[in-house]
């Protein structure tokens, strides 16, 4: 049975109309994001974000692993994404849905394939150890925009995350010494840059477009396209699977406005990490 | 070639697309001309109101095409014929289905359709042929009736809201059909015409023409006058144990596998062609599995090319 | 390793920075589908195939009773893949182009015409070398106009890259895996659309634009063989049919 919510036709008339009036339901202006919270854990490399009424926790973990045969100087990066049942009636438990796997893809290569964090740093053995950091997000409450919230939150938790240090020594060389937390300082990631993903959702025929759509928002639109920019002006991916068709001169101003807003998302989780 | 892969040999080939060649060049140039793909401009007379049929729609105030087809045009509607699709069904369409499922009341029939077709109980002719009202009882026994898997031959009645078909097998000469093959085709090839059903005396055999693309091809059934309960069960008995001849079994495979030559070289479907081509497959010798190989196929389409050529040559001789 | 050679400007197959593979596509490959293609981009092969609109098959499934449900399937054959492929499908990637080809396409199929019904896609490659989702949604194009589905328009897609300072039109296996950017666009080819776009590794943003014209001018040349080959194949039906 279908638990997902389907909206009626008074609301998305309702909807609609306003966006043709330049409004949104919740008041907010069309490029506005919703407030953003950042609460850090005990432990190094776990946070949690509210955008809005959306909640996501990231949590990352480090393992020392053998490195793939083509990089074999530098550690790997993999994100997980896991959609709690208890976000939202539809999600149900067990294998990731497909929205699950779009996220974690989409959140993967804005990080991993833009080199947002240093992997050659975690590099410990060239060919024989180096670390592997596993981001797992959890979905804690599905308000609208996952994607935005669960990358701000796994850039929270890696830069929070300090791996321990671990020296090469012993009678060959050879030998590994993890050394613990409370001997030696753990260690932080070096992160050259952020990448911020802000998703623009599409109303009528891809003239109206709104950025950090709500639930409801979502269940209207025609489509939706993530882009993930820096603060550097560097686009580092852009997700859109289909869905209405945009004109490419659309495209091009989406990315501005993004770049527009990332900035001011970087600030923000500055601010939040120097407090936190 | 769609359906037949078959292994041309260099001489077969070459007379295969000598074959198709003239067939393209027999072609009337107006059916080439009004080909039209996906997103095609359909060019239109702007003045008079036009209206738009089926696969077309209005992109920003021109006509566009939205399937790939040919484009028709009668008085004032304007629409593509498409080739290869789905069934479009039509009130009054004589079709072959095959029974999928037993539901309450009815049985669901697969038609090639986008949806499967919907033959009720009171629908169908009772065994006993009384006409009465459908008890609970005929209800339970449906299955004495048809089964799932089984072919029945019936008429499109009309549309369900939700635009899946009723059908109806009233008449004596739809209803179960038994000791024969049921062959698909895709449905552009089979035209509609004043008759469907076709008994081939020479051959003994039953040929029915499913507007769907489903053909039939059977042995011949005596259709019935109403029979009671008791003779039915008596034939039954009789049915058993009197085979089908072979004579009529090959008869009827020679016909069914000119059906398919015919449709894998995509030539429209007419009682006379399968007939045609089942004798010229006869008086060639030529065996009836070998009927599906590369010899047959390519002999099949130089006839069809000469019979259209002069058909063309009849035509314009007659013009003159 | 130098991808375009600083001397003569070819690439490492030969061709120039703005030059597409050889394009073949062929339709009615699989008899007993409603419609198949199969398309060629260079040494990439992918077959498709649409079964539809037929019988909704998984009544729970089915979210929109006025509109036909399109469902898609995306795999790679084991052997086609330098290294022999243990998951064909089911991993993450082959879910995820699953849902981009899926939503790809039904931005373009007129669903509504056909309701109560469920249309399924599936694509498979057969040889891998880079573009597999572009040759696999320009399969998926011409199997649904084989198939006589109505669509709005003809989607067609191409990757392009960014290596050695060139923007490179059609990226094959090398290029993809050198690690530089990768832009793959979807366009509806006449309303001039874009319904797909993907992008991963970084890059300025005005280099992007370029990237992108340069990638949606292959889109519309696939778009002018795309439709040359269902003219064709629309008018040698016609004339046989007699």
């Amino acid at each position: 049975m279908d638990e997902r919510w389907f909206p009626t036709v008074n609301e998305r008339e309702f909807i609609e109309q306003a966006f043709e009036s330049g409004l949104r339901v919740d008041g907010r202006g069309p490029f506005d994001f919703r407030n953003l919270k950042i609460a850090f854990g005990r432990e190094d490399g776990s946070a949690e974000v509210e955008l809005g009424e959306t909640r996501v926790m990231g949590y990352v973990t480090a393992q020392l692993v053998q490195p793939y045969k083509e990089r074999p100087n530098e550690g790997t990066l993999a994100i997980f994404a896991e959609f709690s049942p208890m976000a939202d009636p539809a999600y149900e438990p067990g294998r990731p849905g497909e929205a699950a796997i779009e996220l974690g893809r989409v959140i993967d290569r804005g990080l991993r394939e833009s080199r947002a964090v240093d992997l050659e740093s975690l590099c410990v053995v060239a060919g024989k150890h180096v670390w592997s950091l596993r981001v797992d997000l959890h979905v804690l409450d599905n308000e609208g925009n996952l994607i935005d919230a669960a990358n701000i939150a796994a850039l929270a938790a890696l830069s929070t995350f300090r791996r321990p240090e671990c020296t090469v020594g012993g009678d060959d060389g050879q030998q590994l010494t993890i050394h613990d937390p409370d001997v030696r300082e753990p260690l932080s990631l070096t992160i050259h840059h952020l990448p911020i993903a802000v998703t623009f959702a599409y109303f009528g025929d891809g003239n109206i477009m709104v950025v950090d759509p709500t639930f409801k928002e979502e269940a209207i639109m025609g489509g939706r396209m993530t882009v993930t920019v820096n603060s550097n002006t560097d686009v580092c991916s852009i997700q859109k699977a289909g869905g209405e068709g945009l004109m490419p001169s659309v495209v091009m101003q989406c990315l501005r406005i993004a770049l527009l807003k990332a900035a001011d998302i970087t600030n923000e989780i500055k601010i939040k990490l120097s407090q936190g | 070639m769609r359906d037949l892969h078959l292994p041309l040999n260099q001489t077969q080939r070459v007379r295969l697309e000598a074959a198709l060649h003239e067939l393209q060049t027999l072609a009337p140039a107006a059916a080439s001309a009004a080909a039209v793909t996906v997103a095609d401009t359909i060019p239109v007379n702007h003045e008079d109101n036009i209206l738009k049929g089926h696969g077309t729609t209005d992109q920003d105030g021109e006509v566009v095409a939205t399937l790939c087809g040919v484009v028709e045009r009668v008085n004032k509607l304007v629409y593509v014929r498409t080739l290869r699709a789905r069934y479009k069904p039509e009130v009054g369409d004589i079709i072959v289905g095959r029974v999928i499922e037993i539901a309450p009341k009815r049985w669901r029939l697969e038609i090639n359709f986008s949806q499967d077709a919907v033959l009720m109980l009171s629908s169908m002719n009772l065994p006993d042929g009384i006409q009465r009202r459908r008890t609970a009882v005929d209800e339970l026994n449906m299955r004495s009736i048809f089964e799932e898997n089984d072919v029945v031959c019936a008429e499109v009645r009309g549309f369900q809201h939700d635009g899946s078909l009723h059908l109806q097998a009233r008449s004596q000469k739809y209803g179960k059909l038994k000791r024969g093959q049921l062959l698909t085709v895709p449905p552009y090839l089979v035209k509609r015409r004043k008759q469907h059903f076709h008994h081939l005396e020479q051959y003994d055999v039953d040929l029915i023409l499913g507007c769907n693309g489903f053909i039939w091809v059977g042995e011949h059934v005596v259709v019935n006058e109403i029979t009671t309960f008791n003779e039915d069960q008596e034939k039954l008995s009789a049915e058993v144990e009197t085979f089908t001849p072979m004579e009529t079994r090959k008869h009827i495979c020679r016909l069914a596998n000119a059906a398919r030559v015919l449709s894998a070289l995509g030539f429209t479907l007419t009682i006379e062609l399968i007939i045609q081509t089942a004798e010229a497959s006869l008086s060639s010798n030529v065996k009836i599995n070998d009927m599906l190989g590369a010899e047959f196929y390519v002999q099949t389409a130089e006839t069809e090319a000469k019979r259209r050529a002069d058909l063309l040559g009849r035509k314009k001789g007659g013009a003159r | 390793m130098e991808h375009v050679n600083p001397l003569t400007g070819f690439r490492v197959d030969g061709r120039r920075p703005n030059e597409m593979r050889q394009l073949r596509g062929e339709v009615g490959v699989v008899s007993r589908a409603d419609g198949s293609a199969l398309f060629e981009m260079g040494n990439t092969r992918v077959i498709a195939a649409v079964y539809g609109p037929r019988e909704i098959q998984n009544r729970s499934q089915q979210v929109n009773l006025k509109e036909a449900l399109v469902r898609c399937e995306y795999r790679m054959a084991e052997f086609s893949t330098g290294d022999r492929r243990r998951k064909p499908k089911g991993d993450r990637r082959s879910t995820e182009i699953s849902l981009v080809i899926r939503q790809t396409m039904e931005a373009s199929i007129l669903t509504h015409l056909m309701p109560h019904s469920q249309i399924d896609i599936f694509v498979q490659v057969l040889q891998a070398d880079g573009g597999t989702r572009s040759a696999c949604i320009n399969a998926a194009t011409l199997a649904l106009a084989d198939a006589g589905i109505p669509m709005k328009d003809i989607v067609t897609s191409c990757s392009a890259g960014y290596l050695c300072s060139t923007p490179l039109l059609d990226l094959n296996y090398i290029e993809d895996s050198a690690g530089g950017p990768d832009v793959t666009v979807g366009i509806l080819a006449k309303m001039d659309k874009v319904t797909l776009l993907q992008m991963d590794a970084k890059l300025p943003m005005d280099t992007f634009e370029t990237v992108m014209e340069l990638a949606t001018e292959g889109c519309k040349a696939i778009a002018t063989y795309i439709r040359e080959v269902l003219l064709e194949n629309t008018k040698q039906l016609e004339c046989q049919r007699g």
